[in-house]
């Protein structure tokens, strides 16, 4: 197998990989700005410089040629390579700033280079502490500055399109976002104009830059020149937390951090998942972060209580009504809920003798671009299939519902007012109990009983994806009773992550009075004098592996981080 | 020595001295384009690329690459895969104008050699790309390839033989760099013109990905002499390894500055007395012998030396353009490396760092020295800021901007320390 030498050791290596990325795969770091693994290397910011070389072969006799000590004799480069754009061949000797003092002095001069021009306002940058540029600075860099000019002054807060904020003074011409709207997402809405030192990019004269996944250039930005205009200035790095997640607003599952301070989700970023989403996600997914945020609800509520109660008295109050209409309540699924809590309200409808008509669809055609994005706006209609579940027949219900065939209604996580199936004025007359996540459902009203449910960021729970694959979420926010499942599995990265009293921004308003529908229903069946045995989502998750087919090996070990492809099924398609 | 020979005697073959030759008519009448009738009819293309590389002909734009090697590295002839030849006529560097000399006296020398190296290579366009700047240039130059499409020169079968070629011209948009090989194909292709990273070399890659061959207008212009008086004849003019007519640009302080064409290999001092000397009688400071990028020569080192690549290469500089640039001794030095250092902060495309930076920088340094603010460590600063810029770069246009700014300061170190302040600090190195 062919082999390298870096910094005197030794790498076996297949095929012909490029030099930076061989090195970052073994763990040895090369300072760089403009490389990026899914796109084109420009080679242009020269950080990644390095010294290679290759034994010299005697010509006559194609052996190596050694020295006194008998060393091979090494021939290097005239010029240092940038490391970006070298490609590895077998016998090759490179030497990294670890080794060579000339290597070392070229990413100093380098770096120097870069932040002459560079305002470093690090102390206001949204960038700041996980800035590539400042990080680099500090272990790259030289001591001080030898410039004594004014700087290049370009435009500032250029607003680029809805989403993405341009500070031209901070951007270092790596051209990344450049690349990305032509290579990746194709819009080509990006150039650089200008020339020389002036150069910053910019949109064509006229042009909004609007594509769906425009905000995946503040990710690849090395510095803080592109800036969300939502999160733009509102929180420091350092006082987030961040907790891998999924996204929900379609069935891709796209990985994601959910940045969180003081229990209130900041952002949304994308979470490299080669099987999934690679680097990006859509600005869709981004903006929903007010959606955990905003309108929730606080605490639950019953009609018959005249509002808000305590949950005890709700729960009682739902187990009175499912006693009361039985098998003739209608039990919809839903497919914005994870998986174990449609199995507990599989589970729960069985105790009262009825069972789960199926889920409402929320599909809308030509929202999906073959990408990142699909027709159906739910994380989890897949995991519904794999548990029985089908899209409950909107006409047929609906039609029933209007007529007032139906006394109770069991709707999980959903708003059937809003989906179409029936009308507001159709629930009167029904004992309707809802899980919900914001005061937003337009079911709510009619709720005999309602139930706030936690939502992805405060559960721990399973989706399935449009492929199959089976992610599982951890909250990133807690709630505001005691959980102590839900505790045990916070994504800690800060151990006051959710501020404390000398936080000036800590604020206790912000603990959402919810519960998790997997906590939620065993209680009601408990009320019904029935035991759901399985209870933690884990569990749960466990007796589903085990039990169904469709869901083999989905256990939360498996499951990880990055997520389980399950096998294959066959799948009805609706209408 | 010189070792232009007779130069007294020479006869002028790129520019002859033909009223009106850049008509057609009058270019045919003379002679023109037998040497493309003779190889299409008579020639493999092989036996073309040979006798070029006989000649010993070395590219005019520059480099000083031998040419007869360059063609041979297009790749074997693939059917289904175009290849191209591109004409570089964005003659941009400071102190340089022979090839707009050419295509206003002689366009069709320079169409004749794009034709007999497009056979040579087995190719069918050609694309001339010709500095914006030219304009009425340029409407000349369509005008007369509009006049060879309509004599059967240029488009499809050409002369009857079979062999077809298109040459389109293609305006630059003003930008320096554009004369860099490799930018000046991502330009041709509608992009922004930052150069490419080699390898691949055009040979492999160039041209919307196929193989192109990128050679200069004087170059490209030798090549219908070296087929009509063989290439012996050419290898035999003017210095051994740097042999052939070439296209001398004098400017600065003498007395008749212009384009003179002789052998390579001329004494610079008999250059200077053709050009009528230094103006006001004065005598010579310095020297920038082949455009703005090459290292300067101080007046004690340019005697015996000739103008050919080995002889300026002993006396620390190079060939260059060929652009020669005198300057008396009333110049100030330190004002005209501001003057040299402000085109290329102004014309770096900004693509890598040590160069988008660091012009800026050396300007920035330069002006508060001219200034007189500047400190003695400033040299040691911009020495510093040279090292850091050479090499370092995608394309050479760093290196073109170091060059200068280094040996104008070394060679002429005293007028520069005239102007500084003393330091109190010591560079930081």
């Amino acid at each position: 197998m062919p082999k390298v030498t870096i910094d005197g050791e030794e790498y076996a290596f297949e095929g012909q990989p490029g030099l930076l990325q061989f090195c970052l795969d073994h763990g040895i770091e090369l300072p760089h700005f403009c490389y990026h693994p899914s796109m084109s290397v420009p080679a242009n910011c020269r950080q990644c410089l390095v010294d290679v070389g290759a034994p010299v072969r005697d010509r006559k006799t194609g052996e190596f040629q050694l020295d006194e000590n008998g060393e091979k004799v090494v021939r290097y480069f005239p010029k240092l390579q940038t490391s970006c754009s070298h490609v590895i061949s077998d016998g090759q000797v490179v030497h990294t700033a670890r080794t060579s003092e000339k290597v070392e002095r070229a990413q100093r001069d380098t770096m120097e280079f870069l932040l002459i021009n560079h305002p470093l306002d690090c102390p206001i940058c949204d960038q700041a502490g996980h800035c590539p540029l400042q990080i680099q600075a500090y272990k790259y860099g030289p001591e001080g500055s030898r410039f004594e000019f004014r700087k290049v002054h370009k435009p500032k807060k250029v607003k680029l399109g809805p989403n993405v904020v341009l500070d031209a003074e901070r951007c270092i011409n790596c051209t990344r976002c450049v690349r990305f709207t032509d290579e990746i997402s194709r819009s080509g809405q990006l150039t650089i104009i200008e020339r020389g030192v002036k150069n910053y990019p910019i949109t064509p004269p006229g042009v909004s830059f609007d594509e769906p996944y425009s905000m995946n250039v503040i990710d690849l930005c090395p510095v803080g020149a592109l800036t969300s205009a939502d999160f733009r200035f509102q929180a420091r790095i350092w006082e987030m937390a961040s907790t891998p997640s999924i996204t929900t607003t379609n069935a891709k599952g796209s990985n994601c951090f959910l940045w969180v301070r003081d229990n209130l989700v900041m952002r949304i970023t994308p979470r490299p998942n080669p099987d999934v989403n690679e680097f990006w996600i859509p600005d869709e997914d981004r903006l929903t972060y007010r959606w955990f945020n905003e309108n929730r609800p606080c605490g639950p509520a019953a009609l018959n209580k005249s509002g808000a109660c305590s949950w005890d008295e709700a729960i009682q109050e739902t187990a009175e009504i499912l006693r009361n209409t039985g098998k003739e309540t209608l039990f919809l699924a839903s497919a914005r809920a994870t998986v174990e809590d449609n199995w507990t309200l599989m589970q729960l409808a069985g105790a009262v003798g009825g069972q789960v008509a199926g889920y409402i669809p929320h599909i809308e055609p030509g929202h999906g671009d073959g990408w990142l994005r699909t027709d159906d706006r739910t994380p989890n209609s897949q995991g519904c299939e794999r548990l029985g579940l089908r899209p409950v027949d909107m006409e047929v219900w609906g039609a029933r519902l209007n007529a007032g065939e139906v006394q109770g209604l069991y709707v999980l996580e959903d708003d059937p007012v809003t989906a179409g199936l029936c009308s507001a004025q159709a629930l009167e007359n029904v004992q309707v109990i809802l899980h919900y996540y914001n005061t937003t459902n337009q079911t709510l009203p009619a709720a005999n009983v309602a139930l706030p449910a936690a939502t992805v960021a405060e559960t721990i729970g399973t989706y399935v994806n449009e492929a199959g694959r089976a992610q599982r979420v951890v909250p990133a926010k807690v709630i505001k009773g005691v959980n102590r499942t839900l505790m045990m599995q916070m994504g800690l990265s800060r151990a006051d992550q959710h501020g404390t009293p000398f936080d000036r921004w800590h604020n206790e308003s912000h603990y959402v009075d919810c519960k998790p529908s997997w906590e939620i229903i065993p209680q009601i069946a408990r009320n019904l004098d029935m035991e759901i045995a399985a209870q933690s989502p884990k569990k749960i998750m466990q007796h589903i592996s085990a039990s169904i087919p469709a869901f083999a090996g989905a256990t939360y070990k498996a499951m990880g981080l990055s997520g389980v492809t399950l096998p294959p099924i066959e799948i009805e398609v609706a209408g | 020595m010189t070792k232009a020979g007779d130069w007294q005697s020479y006869k002028r073959v790129l520019l002859p001295p033909v009223k009106d030759l850049h008509h057609l008519d009058v270019y045919r009448a003379g002679g023109g384009y037998e040497a493309l009738r003779a190889v299409l009819s008579d020639w493999k293309p092989d036996e073309v690329t040979e006798e070029v590389k006989r000649s010993g002909l070395r590219g005019r734009g520059g480099a000083g690459f031998p040419t007869g090697l360059k063609w041979s590295f297009m790749p074997p002839v693939k059917p289904d895969v175009p290849r191209y030849l591109c004409c570089n006529a964005d003659e941009s560097e400071p102190g340089t104008f022979k090839d707009r000399q050419l295509m206003e006296y002689n366009p069709h020398l320079m169409f004749e050699g794009i034709l007999i190296a497009g056979y040579a290579m087995s190719l069918k366009a050609c694309y001339l790309y010709v500095r914006g700047e030219f304009a009425n240039w340029i409407t000349l130059l369509q005008d007369e390839l509009s006049k060879l499409y309509d004599a059967k020169l240029a488009g499809s079968n050409i002369l009857g033989t079979g062999f077809s070629m298109d040459i389109i011209m293609h305006k630059g948009a003003g930008a320096y760099i554009c004369g860099e090989e490799t930018s000046l194909m991502e330009s041709l292709e509608g992009k922004r013109a930052y150069p490419r990273i080699k390898p691949p070399f055009p040979a492999q890659s160039g041209i919307w990905g196929y193989p192109t061959t990128i050679n200069n207008v004087e170059t490209l212009a030798c090549a219908p002499l070296i087929i009509n008086r063989g290439g012996d004849w050419f290898a035999g003019v003017g210095a051994k390894k740097h042999p052939g007519p070439v296209l001398y640009g004098i400017s600065g302080h003498v007395n008749r500055p212009g384009v003179y064409e002789y052998p390579t290999g001329m004494l610079i001092t008999d250059l200077l007395d053709i050009a009528g000397g230094i103006r006001g009688n004065k005598k010579l400071k310095a020297l920038v012998p082949g455009g703005a990028s090459v290292p300067v020569l101080r007046a004690d080192m340019i005697d015996g030396v000739t103008m050919d690549v080995e002889s300026l290469h002993e006396a620390g500089s190079m060939m260059g353009t060929a652009g020669m640039l005198f300057l008396d001794e009333d110049t100030d030095m330190v004002a005209f490396l501001r003057r040299v250092a402000r085109f290329y902060h102004h014309e770096s495309c900004g693509q890598c760092t040590p160069c988008r930076e660091g012009t800026g920088w050396m300007e920035n340094l330069i002006t508060r020295i001219d200034d007189g603010e500047g400190n003695l460590r400033d040299l040691d600063l911009l020495l510093d800021l040279c090292d850091q810029m050479e090499g370092r770069t995608v394309c050479a246009l760093a290196d073109a901007a170091a060059w200068p700014v280094r040996n104008t300061i070394k060679r002429f170190r005293g007028d520069f320390e005239r102007r500084c302040r003393p330091s109190a600090w010591a560079v930081n190195a």
